[in-house]
């Protein structure tokens, strides 16, 4: 077994790989993140073969580690890459507990940060990749983590996940050298991973105030919309991971963060006109 | 209509409005309830007590200066056997 | 890396041992802590040992998700209880909702999954119903799957709440009725303790032999370092309340047919966590206790379950240990049929 200690915003993950390459794919697309030598980890990663023959014929790797799922499907060798980022997402939505998790990209400006969530296809990861590349600072396009003592955001800016049309989108405007490799078939479909800017990851450890909430839509007609403040809680109970687990502490904090963060639907048909939507409702911020 | 009910301790239940509805937290399970009205309002007036559906009613038109179209109580009884079934009020 | 479940071990026996830990060595004994589902237990332990910095906020976090499960359990037996409370049928909260329960050493840190009751045999069906009635459902519609249970089993089959998503095990006795030994579940109804909520907990002594025929006879020792934690601490405070705990575990063991289990948990706890048992009569150690240490620790530093030739031999017994083997041939062909 191989192991790797990798630090994304404040948590320490250590993935554990019976095969070198993932790790090594890993370690080169965080080649920039924050090394950690001391052997402290938050949470373990374990990529094993799911049949220990299953390590050369086929080879399937069976995601694990201290939180776990019992009907996890594994991942084609190839595909180890996604099975490492994977396998450190369920750690956070399974053991986390310092921050309210919201299933969210951030992207932060002037100190504040704007929050994007939705279900899978909203194009909330493509829209904080985009703005990330037009100066925002980037935060996560995954989990977005709430203080529920300070009620201010904190960054994790893993790698950058893009699905499928995605990626072309984003080689227009980012540098070949910021890509990891291309995973064909995988049961998202086409997964590529950026290296998120550098500022981002020097940054990681500075907190933001949230100042504005959007529910994008892809293929609308551009549009923004009022949402009633109880379908706005219901909604980010639902993109929370651990909003029971966190008990009164949850409650208190998402209902804290409900009743200050100005929230919007937003539907829009490309980046062009989502960026001006987000410009203008920006600029009447207080 | 002679039954008694008795809230969860309101030590043990947070209310918060949101709009049209009223988030209520209760602590013994951890669930976050979202109600309408008058489901706040009838757990605010029935305290600590243990109260009939007509008891609450009658509280509820004093306090909120309703006048009494009859059915308060039935209203009042149809929300407590929800509430009863979500553990947040107990019959005595 | 380390090999095995030691450190651990020595963490909960004896606190500061930790102490000589390096970081690897904490994300190690960390992911074993995690692994056997003793997270909890170990930050309690710790609470007045001063813990690097980077492994603070990890018991920390521990300390709080257990909070939360004895809440949610204390909850769910509420819920229980309120459902069964027309039937005036004794309901007998068991394992870590017991032990929560009952504000006992056990139940601290600990993490709790389903709840399990125990209810008199004949009580099983108005349960069932009343369960069904408020908002409990079957998690396996499949008929071979009941008749199974119900003819074969110590249990229903698991019910599922429909809105909390938590499950309940109805359980009549204590261990399969095919198993051996054959524990008296109207001994331990009569002899059960009501609380305050007017749910029952099982007597001390019949508690920690449930727990001690749980550690051998369901499952292949999965979980067996958490029960044996158990064991310990309840042997600590019964024995330390009561000067008569073990006279009476002598007795009740031999009406549950326990002796030699009991005195095996009893050697075990005694050599992994310093179990005082001086006032019991264990006997030697014996050569299967050093192959039950032996699977007891087998969890690696990285929280992978090792010495799996170990793990296969007792997974094969546990079968053995609770059914007939006609009837697991059976049970084999039916779920290579239906899979």
């Amino acid at each position: 077994m191989h192991q790797l200690y990798l630090t994304v915003g404040p948590t320490r993950y250590r993935l554990v790989s019976a095969w070198q390459r993932p790790l090594d794919q890993l370690a080169a697309l965080y080649q920039n993140y924050p090394v950690s030598q001391d052997g402290y980890a938050d949470f373990t990663v374990r990529l094993e073969p799911e049949k220990p023959w299953r390590r050369y014929i086929r080879p399937s790797v069976h995601i694990s580690g201290d939180f776990w799922l019992p009907d996890a499907a594994p991942l084609p060798l190839d595909q180890s890459l996604l099975a490492a980022e994977m396998g450190m997402n369920l750690q956070m939505a399974l053991g986390w507990r310092r921050h309210l998790l919201l299933h969210a990209s951030s992207v932060e400006k002037d100190g504040k940060v704007l929050l994007m969530t939705g279900l899978s296809g909203s194009g909330k990861s493509t829209l904080s990749a985009m703005l990330a590349e037009k100066g925002w600072r980037f935060m996560g396009d995954e989990f977005a983590l709430l203080d529920p003592d300070t009620g201010m955001v904190h960054s994790f800016p893993r790698l950058i996940s893009l699905k499928n049309e995605a990626i072309a989108a984003m080689r227009a405007i980012v540098p070949e050298n910021r890509f990891g490799p291309l995973m064909k078939g995988t049961p998202k479909g086409d997964i590529r991973h950026v290296i998120p800017p550098q500022n981002a990851v020097n940054r990681m450890a500075d907190t933001a105030k949230p100042a504005l909430l959007l529910f994008p839509r892809f293929g609308h007609d551009p549009a923004l919309r009022d949402m009633g403040k109880s379908e706005i809680f219901v909604r980010l109970t639902q993109a929370s991971t651990n909003y029971v687990a966190l008990g009164e502490t949850g409650f208190r904090a998402l209902t804290h963060f409900v009743d200050t963060v100005p929230t919007k639907a937003m539907d829009y048909q490309s980046g062009d006109q989502a960026e001006d939507l987000i410009d203008s409702l920006w600029s009447e911020l207080p | 209509m002679s039954q008694l009910y008795r809230a969860a301790a309101s030590e043990g239940l947070i209310q918060h409005p949101l709009d049209s509805m009223t988030l209520v937290y209760q602590k013994s399970s951890g669930i976050t309830h979202i109600v309408a009205d008058p489901v706040p309002a009838i757990l605010t007036v029935m305290g600590e007590q243990a109260l009939t559906a007509v008891d609450i009613a009658g509280r509820l038109s004093d306090r909120y200066d309703l006048e009494d179209s009859g059915d308060t109580a039935e209203i009042v009884l149809a929300r407590l056997v929800e509430l009863c079934s979500l553990g947040l009020v107990d019959k005595v | 890396m380390m090999r095995d479940a030691q450190s651990l071990v020595d963490a909960l026996r004896d606190p500061v041992t930790v102490l000589s830990l390096d970081g690897a060595g904490w994300t190690d004994l960390i992911s074993i802590a995690r692994a056997e589902s003793l997270i909890g237990s170990l930050a309690h332990r710790l609470a007045n040992i001063t813990v690097p910095e980077q492994v603070r906020p990890i018991l920390k976090d521990a300390i709080q998700a257990t909070d939360l499960a004895r809440q949610q359990a204390l909850w769910e037996a509420d819920c229980a209880r309120r459902a069964l409370a027309s039937l005036n049928c004794k309901v007998v909260l068991m394992k870590g909702t017991a032990y929560v329960a009952g504000d006992l050493d056990a139940g601290i840190g600990r993490s709790i999954g389903d709840l399990d009751i125990m209810a008199a045999q004949d009580s099983l069906p108005a349960v069932e119903e009343a369960l069904l009635d408020a908002g409990w459902e079957w998690v396996k519609p499949d008929p071979y799957d009941d008749q199974y249970y119900r003819e074969h089993m110590h249990e229903l089959p698991p019910l599922i709440h429909r809105e909390r998503d938590r499950m309940i095990d109805v359980h009549h006795t204590t261990l399969p009725l095919t198993a051996k030994p054959t524990p008296n579940p109207q001994a331990m109804l009569d002899a059960a303790v009501k609380l305050d909520s007017g749910l029952y907990v099982m007597s001390p002594a019949d508690m920690l032999l449930h727990s001690v025929a749980h550690l051998f006879a369901d499952g292949d020792l999965a979980g067996g370092l958490r029960n044996l934690w158990d064991i310990d601490r309840l042997v600590r405070q019964f024995s330390g309340a009561d000067e008569e705990f073990w006279t009476e575990l002598g007795v009740r063991a031999r009406l549950h047919q326990l002796e030699p289990h009991l005195a095996r948990a009893i050697r075990l706890a005694a050599r992994l966590y310093d179990t005082p048992v001086d006032k019991y009569r264990g006997g030697h150690t014996r050569f299967a206790d050093y192959l039950y240490i032996r699977r007891l620790l087998a969890r690696d530093g990285w929280g992978r379950e090792s010495r799996k030739f170990i793990r296969q031999a007792f997974y094969i017994r546990s079968h053995w240990l609770r059914m007939p083997p006609l009837m697991l041939a059976r049970h084999l062909w039916t779920k290579w049929r239906k899979g």
